[in-house]
């Protein structure tokens, strides 16, 4: 293709020639409206329409939709939808099944980002080396990421099955656990049962987040503190979180807009029980709409859930000054 | 940090370690797909001396009965013949992956170069998208789904998968395009060429590393994603990770073919990973953190 100026345009990256024929256009700009035009005419609404489509009708219309849809309940008797008005949100708020699902998110939120931020530090702290053989360790580390989360769960399953499952095992032989080993059916361990899972296949996701920031940070101020006697503690204080900070936020901001939503360990791992001891609020929602026919319940559950997590996430993004 | 050559020896030590507790379970997972039965539930648990077996990976691709009569019910109550399914899963995740990629290349594209009225707040947007919670869309997609007839269908799961991976497509394509020099979009407009004559000559052949990323991680998260395919399909067909949970029937859970067919599906997913690793944290985070 040869444009205007004369230069082939397979040799834009030649840099002599470039220049060379830059230079006359730039002079007869003033009366080169036509090249001016295009400039002008530069619009990117057609680069930009088909994802504004898919956006609008796979993410605005149904958020519109589900939100017409909590304002409505299926009557099982007439098989239809009836409007009920704010009934749906107002059940939801006197609902001690609601708030009990909340608290179960919050716990499994906030547990786990503390157990995958700190274990996720200390292993990058531990892998931050070169070491012959890192880069392999590395490497098998992201595995754990790429597991289906619902595969995840099942391996979990039968990892903590109470009569044959290898962790029971190994903790009745470390005399940790009684006789009984149950932990996904026990009303006090099946959450941490779930967390275990979630942590398993998520630390590695902070390991390589945060092992990508230390290999970032510059040498300098290292070899000065160093010098001055610092301990590898007040070094880690003092240097390596401040200069972290951003990463650590990213890295919790994404994890735990994810640990909120979980859906797939406890789906299938527990089914949110036993009684109510591992429903989020996503698995509430869920079988609210899909095994209760509460159509407009569920929806009201889930645009809650959304409401919190679309909310808490801006905030954050907004105190910590995060940009994309 | 270099202390002592024994302390240098006891970080190797505990390094490997603890990878290795992390790999473990993917290894015990692996060989209950290779064990009889009699050695998925033996105590203490057998690591490496088991039988070698692979009646389950025979009866989830159907080789014990000639890959075609993917109907018989098996004792148990489950269908173990999963090809049919894991065909779905390819099916989807590419075509899913295409439609993003392709979408997301010239959103991003524009996003990176042009000037855009309002563009701080809509990539804010686009981000937004990336925190609602699945089962927000997954109830109300059910719905328009069924008045539309694309419940169950390829095309419905396709293009649900493609709106999930759409924030991170977007944003870490426009990390990728940030990255490369604008004087050269510059020279080559006031040499004359045309926005789509920069962009497929220039930009694209520079980015297609970037672009190859991206695709990888949108095939991932499609080939690994539960709650969409489990509530926007009926019995057409199942993905993996949706088919795997089946195996639970009421007689007992059939294990070994669960572990046979979620070490099927974890391969192609661990090729991939190890393809994109340069890019990985870039692309973990949404293309706000560069390696």
């Amino acid at each position: 293709m040869i444009v205007r100026s004369g230069l082939e345009i397979g040799q834009a990256g030649d840099l002599q020639r470039r220049k060379a024929a830059a230079v006359a256009p730039k002079a007869s700009r003033p009366d080169g409206p036509a090249k001016r035009r295009r400039y002008v005419s530069d619009t990117p609404w057609p680069w930009l329409m088909p994802l504004v489509a898919i956006l609008a009708t796979f993410a605005i219309y149904p958020l519109f939709y589900n939100i017409w849809l909590s304002f409505q309940e299926f009557l099982p008797r007439k098989r239809q939808l009836a409007y009920v008005g704010l009934e749906n949100w107002s059940t939801m708020f006197a609902d001690a099944r609601m708030w009990d699902a909340l608290q179960v998110t919050l716990a499994y939120t906030g547990i786990c980002l503390v157990i995958q931020v700190v274990l996720g530090m200390a292993i990058a702290l531990l892998l931050d080396s070169d070491e012959p053989g890192f880069g392999l360790l590395r490497g098998v580390l992201t595995l754990t990421l790429v597991v289906p989360p619902a595969i995840t769960g099942m391996m979990f399953l039968l990892m903590e099955d109470a009569q044959f499952g290898l962790i029971p095992f190994v903790l009745k032989s470390l005399g940790l656990m009684g006789a009984g080993g149950v932990i996904l059916s026990s009303p006090t361990w099946a959450l941490w049962g779930v967390m275990l899972a979630d942590t398993w296949q998520w630390t590695p996701f902070m390991v390589l987040i945060f092992l990508a920031g230390l290999r970032a940070l510059p040498k300098e101020p290292f070899e000065s503190a160093m010098i001055d006697g610092a301990n590898a503690f007040q070094t880690f204080t003092r240097l390596t979180l401040p200069m972290m900070w951003r990463v650590i936020a990213i890295a919790v901001l994404i994890r735990g807009i994810d640990l909120f939503r979980t859906f797939d360990y406890v789906y299938v791992m527990t089914s949110g029980g036993p009684g109510t001891a591992t429903y989020t609020l996503s698995l509430y929602a869920w079988q609210q709409t899909f095994s209760f026919i509460k159509w407009g319940y569920g929806a009201a559950l889930s645009l809650f859930t959304l409401v919190i997590i679309v909310l808490t996430a801006n905030v954050f993004v907004r105190v910590a000054r995060l940009k994309w | 940090m270099n202390g002592t050559a024994s302390q240098r020896m006891l970080r190797i030590l505990a390094a490997w370690f603890v990878v290795g507790l992390f790999a473990l379970p993917i290894y015990y997972w692996i060989t209950v797909a290779f064990k009889p039965n009699r050695d998925i539930f033996a105590l203490p648990p057998i690591f490496f001396d088991f039988d070698w077996n692979l009646s389950s990976f025979e009866e989830v691709f159907g080789i014990s009965f000639g890959f075609d009569k993917g109907l018989e019910v098996l004792p148990g109550g489950g269908n173990f013949y999963m090809l049919p399914n894991l065909w779905a899963s390819v099916v989807i995740a590419v075509l899913s992956t295409l439609l993003t990629v392709v979408v997301a290349t010239l959103a991003s594209y524009a996003l990176s170069r042009m000037r855009i009225p309002g563009q701080h707040h809509f990539v804010f947007f686009v981000l937004s998208t990336r925190m609602m919670p699945p089962v927000a869309i997954a109830i109300p997609m059910f719905f328009i789904y069924k008045s539309f007839g694309l419940l169950d269908t390829y095309t419905g799961i396709i293009l649900v998968h493609a709106l999930m991976n759409m924030p991170l497509a977007v944003l870490l394509l426009k990390s990728f395009f940030d990255d490369i020099p604008t004087e050269i979009d510059e020279a080559a407009l006031i040499d004359g060429a045309s926005r789509v004559l920069i962009f497929r000559k220039i930009v694209l052949p520079m980015a297609m590393g970037g672009i190859a990323a991206t695709a990888v991680l949108c095939f991932i998260f499609s080939w690994t994603e539960f709650l969409f395919v489990l509530t926007l399909t009926q019995t057409a067909f199942k993905t993996v990770p949706v088919a795997a949970s089946t195996f639970v029937t009421s007689t007992g859970t059939a294990w070994g073919n669960m572990a046979a067919l979620g070490t099927a599906a974890m391969i192609p997913a661990f090729v991939f990973i190890l393809l994109v690793q340069r890019n990985l944290v870039r692309g973990l985070t949404l293309g706000s953190l560069k390696q």
